[in-house]
């Protein structure tokens, strides 16, 4: 009985365990000579074996020949894997250009996202004038429920801010990315200490001369007892 | 009682198979690999493979259950590993017990090369046994981790097939990953 390998870009839907059809023939080693092992495997068992490796692993797999390299950017594969490192969210979109170019994109981001906070951590007020975009349209909304409009007026607000005693270390959870080609939008909690509820911080960026800057803050105000928290 | 497979040998094994039905304890079911060997397993350890447990539940399979995909040194492998795992320790109830078979399965996949994995791989795919093939997965999962693109070669004997023009593309569409 012939085995009927599974066609490039057919792949079966990957949930916990997908059964796919194995035949007689899959016995390997007096199949083709000169073809590894992996290379006899992949065709049948191709996205359930891949989606045990992690990015890296995965983008080295796709560099050793042309038929890894067809398996490993499986767009089901990288679909898989960002809802494993990321999120279950925007599962019904299709990526513009795939979804592995999505996943080393929203890597890039959330890269700079917490960069933002490295530097909100030590004050590095130069860092934070590379980041944002030198434009007039640029907002920054902080905790303390003040906006700031331009990028001057962001600056001076950030010096400000680092002219406290001490810099903040927030500890930033669910962290949720939406990218489009050439802007995108993160949300998150930032929690200061173990008491106090997060701040909900929506960030955005934009892509212009090959990097990322930020265009927008905006920081919810900390509310105790109904009472607004002045923070900074 | 008979079974609805067809048998290469015809009506030997058939006999054996009526054979092996009347005189097999009750609780057991017999495996024979593609080649021949044949296997006594608990119902138990059976039901580890979707396709018996099936076949039991529909209560069309006889004691005798042949494998035609997959060799005696696989399928014994395979139910050792079974055997092992009929009781799965739940890790938070039992996590000195879930240790020690983490402790075994580490050295039950030492002992194995890299062809037999994918053997065991294939071979669990088809008998439907999701832990084995997960664990299977991952163990081959753990040979590419962290190494180069020239090694993963090495290691699975691919031959690298790209153009220089092929090369260079693959970089850029891959240098994200290098930037730690």
């Amino acid at each position: 009985m012939p085995s009927t390998p599974l066609a490039n870009g057919v792949s079966p839907p990957l949930c916990g365990v997908e059964r796919t059809e194995v035949t007689a023939s899959s016995t390997v080693a007096d199949d083709k000579p000169g073809v590894s092992m992996m290379e006899q495997l992949v065709p049948e068992i191709t996205t359930h074996a891949l989606s045990y490796l992690d990015y890296p692993s995965l983008c080295r797999l796709s560099m050793t020949n042309s038929l890894m390299r067809k398996a490993a950017n499986d767009d089901n594969a990288w679909k898989a894997l960002y809802h494993k490192d990321f999120t279950m969210e925007q599962d019904g979109i299709t990526p513009v250009n795939g979804w592995k170019a999505y996943y080393a994109t929203t890597r890039a981001i959330i890269s700079v996202n917490t960069e933002f906070f490295s530097i909100i951590r030590d004050r590095a007020l130069q860092v934070m004038a590379r980041l944002w975009l030198n434009s007039d349209y640029v907002k920054c909304i902080h905790a303390s429920g003040e906006l700031f409009s331009g990028y001057n007026e962001v600056m001076q607000s950030w010096q400000l801010c680092f002219n406290w005693e001490q810099g903040f270390d927030f500890q930033v959870h669910t962290v949720r990315t939406r990218i489009l080609t050439d802007m995108a939008w993160v949300t998150m909690k930032a929690y200061l200490n173990v008491d106090g509820g997060p701040f909900l911080i929506t960030n955005v960026f934009e892509f212009h001369n090959g990097r990322w800057h930020m265009v927008h803050h905006h920081s919810s105000v900390m509310l105790i007892d109904d009472q607004q928290v002045v923070v900074h | 009682m008979s079974s609805s497979k067809k048998s290469s040998d015809g009506k030997s094994s058939e006999i054996e198979e009526a054979v092996a039905s009347l005189t097999m304890p009750f609780n057991k079911i017999l495996l024979t690999s593609s080649d021949g060997e044949s296997f006594e397993i608990d119902e138990a350890v059976a039901r580890k493979f979707q396709i018996i447990a099936h076949m039991i539940e529909d209560d069309c399979a006889g004691k005798a259950i042949p494998i035609d995909n997959v060799t005696g040194d696989i399928l014994s492998k395979i139910i050792e590993y079974a055997k092992k795992h009929v009781v799965e320790p739940d890790e938070d109830e039992d996590e000195e017990a879930k240790k020690k078979l983490d402790s075994w399965d580490a050295k039950f996949v030492e002992k194995l090369d890299l062809e037999t994995i994918f053997k065991i791989i294939l071979a669990a795919n088809y008998l439907n046994f999701e832990g084995l093939l997960g664990f299977a997965s991952q163990t081959v999962a753990d040979y590419i981790k962290d190494k180069t693109p020239e090694e993963v070669r090495e290691i699975f004997n691919i031959e690298n097939d790209f153009t220089p023009e092929e090369e260079e593309a693959i970089r850029k569409e891959n240098a994200w990953t290098f930037n730690g």
